[in-house]
């Protein structure tokens, strides 16, 4: 580390004392520079992330560009159907490999001097190769592109490490496997990406982000305009069906829970007052034909948000969302998100699914648009180092330890169960994982 | 009448309408502003669905905003008047530019223009100076222009929010 090393102890940001009835977190871990460098080598490019949906690289040739915390990266599918995934810098001189974000090639070729590297990231072409490279025994193998150090998918969902020292993928996820499944298992046909997305800075630390997207506590105040907003338009529109828009989440007072799923993933739902205006309600009947009755409960009566450490949300609400965390800095995260939807839904579904995205989840939207804007109050209120301490002990003597009786009959094996939404237990196991990665690196998770 | 066959008053009228949008949003004089538009007006503005191209089907594409009538205008209003919102209170200064205003054809009620639009906005993120493509269907109702359909191609994609009806 250089100069902005950590002086103290990633313990002592922490204050882990549930016996006594306390758990904090220190506010600079928010703000301070040397928290986040450590936060970008020992968590985001010390195990998995989150990289991409195997949608969006259907066919052989399909590349996908993102980070994995500060160096890119691309996926590639390759000839044979498989995922490769390789640091996306020319061997030669570094230059970045893919032109957009998203395209298909069949080969990479560097904009700069030329070279090429097929699907796998073998170097197959040097431009003038025979006249700068005249030794006999050269081989344009040693300029092959390098391998990140795990790549992995769950249920379509693609997660890479730089690191080959993880555990295997479905031990990182754990619990949240169940989780994706509702997501993954709702879909006959398989999920797709749908076209378009948006990409919007967030001038606050990724964390509270993170915190944000599982907090079921700020609900009722941050969103109570979103409701009233809703009510007002159906009552002067008189609105019938799928334009409906569940609110009843939001008004409070239904069934709710939360879970630490442990290895820092965290997860909420809430009861549908209003099931049958959800987009996917249309597939009632072969939901509860073709799955467990329990899971197809689930998925058509309960919304959920389930967030996957360190840097992707699903949620599954009023549409459905991938939402994918970049940090930029201990004060700037830059956040995209799709929509992503089942294969072959009805069209008056999907474009309910798209209208009820547009309504919430953008930042030009009228609810994610106050999220962003409360968590960065947070950020700014952080710097008032004189108050050091957030508390998330709410709740904390309704917690339990291992699975509750909603976790046993789905099938999930949660760190802890919060019996409601405003609780804030399942930001310990989040925490702890944050607390011990740091102190360990990759080697903890 | 100007080499394209567009009535030179035509042309007067659709400018002055399209300034007087920019004015009434400036200005916070919200119900004044919704009624520029048409009962059955549509406001889109696209998503971007790659580097170079903006979605381009509502129905199965995303959309940064996409409101089917007057109403969704209505919405953005409520919630900036209700004060309960997080992010529009307080809210952000904007002065909107309109340049390049070109009306496209006309024919009977219905008239198509273009302009291009700039928006400086100030607030607790500082300033920023942001473009955006205009494309408008009018309609003449009672004898006056009303906007019946309003495009907005916003060129960012790395979007510093919140992104409201004013800040477009």
């Amino acid at each position: 580390m250089d100069g902005a090393a950590y002086p103290g102890s990633f313990r002592d940001l922490v204050d882990d004392r549930v016996d006594e009835g306390v758990f904090r977190v220190d506010r600079s871990i928010y703000t301070d520079e040397a928290v986040f460098e450590a936060e970008i080598e020992r968590i985001f490019e010390g195990g998995w992330v989150f990289l991409c949906h195997e949608g969006q690289v259907e066919n052989p040739g399909d590349y996908f560009a993102t980070e994995i915390g500060r160096q890119p990266v691309f996926v590639m599918r390759q000839k044979d159907g498989s995922l490769g995934c390789f640091i996306n810098a020319c061997s030669h001189r570094g230059a970045l490999l893919t032109p957009f974000r998203q395209g298909n090639a069949r080969a990479l070729t560097c904009r700069f001097h030329g070279w090429a590297y097929d699907l796998g990231g073998r170097c197959i072409r040097i431009k003038n190769e025979e006249g700068g490279f005249s030794d006999p025994e050269f081989s344009r193998e040693r300029f092959n592109l390098r391998r990140i150090g795990a790549l992995g998918s769950y249920k379509g969902f693609v997660f890479g490490s730089l690191t080959a020292d993880v555990p295997p993928l479905e031990d990182h996820l754990g619990a949240a496997a169940r989780w994706i499944d509702l997501l993954a298992n709702q879909a006959r046909n398989g999920l797709e990406v749908v076209p378009g997305s948006s990409t919007y800075m967030i001038r606050g630390n990724w964390k509270l982000q993170a915190e944000n997207s599982v907090d079921g506590y700020h609900v009722t105040t941050v969103h109570r305009v979103f409701a009233s907003t809703i009510a007002n338009r159906e009552t002067r529109d008189a609105t019938v069906g799928m334009r409906q828009t569940e609110a009843g989440r939001i008004k409070g007072n239904v069934p709710t829970g939360a879970y630490d799923l442990g290895n820092g993933h965290m997860s909420i739902w809430a009861l549908h007052t209003t099931p049958h205006v959800r987009p996917i309600y249309e597939s009632r009947d072969w939901l509860e034909e073709n799955l467990d009755p329990v899971e197809a409960d689930w998925i058509l009566n309960r919304g959920r948000n389930l967030y996957l450490f360190p840097n992707v949300m699903l949620m599954d609400n009023p549409s459905t969302q991938i939402r994918l965390m970049k940090p930029i800095s201990p004060d700037l995260a830059e956040v995209t998100v799709y929509c992503i939807a089942p294969k072959g839904e009805s069209k008056a579904a999907r474009a309910a699914r798209l209208r009820k995205f547009e309504d919430f989840y953008l930042t030009a939207g009228m609810a994610t648009s106050d999220d962003i804007a409360a968590l960065e109050a947070v950020q700014d209120g952080s710097l008032g180092r004189l108050s050091r301490w957030n508390d998330m002990t709410r709740g904390l003597s309704d917690l339990v330890a291992g699975p509750d009786e909603d976790a046993r009959r789905l099938g999930f094996e949660p760190a802890g169960c919060c019996p409601d939404w405003d609780h804030e237990g399942l930001f310990h196991g989040f925490y702890r994982a944050w607390r011990d990665r740091m102190e360990n690196g990759a080697a903890a998770a | 009448m100007n080499g394209d066959g567009i009535d030179a008053g035509l042309e007067r009228e659709v400018a002055a309408l399209i300034a007087r949008e920019a004015m009434l949003l400036d200005r916070r004089r919200w119900d004044e502003w919704i009624d520029l538009y048409t009962e059955d007006a549509v406001y889109w503005v696209p998503a971007w669905a790659n580097e170079e191209e903006t979605t381009t089907d509502p129905e199965t594409q995303l959309n940064l905003i996409y409101l089917r009538n007057r109403g969704g205008l209505e919405d953005r209003v409520f919630r900036i008047e209700s004060r309960d919102s997080y992010a529009s209170v307080p809210l952000d200064r904007t002065v909107h530019l309109i340049g390049n205003v070109l009306v496209e054809s006309a024919e009977g009620d219905s008239v198509e223009a273009s302009a291009n639009c700039l928006v400086h906005v100030y607030g607790k993120k500082g300033a920023a100076t942001r473009g955006s493509l205009y494309d408008f269907t009018f309609r003449r109702v009672d004898g006056a222009l009303r906007i019946a359909r309003k495009k907005i191609v916003f060129i960012d994609d790395r979007l510093e929010g919140p992104i409201d009806i004013y800040h477009l």
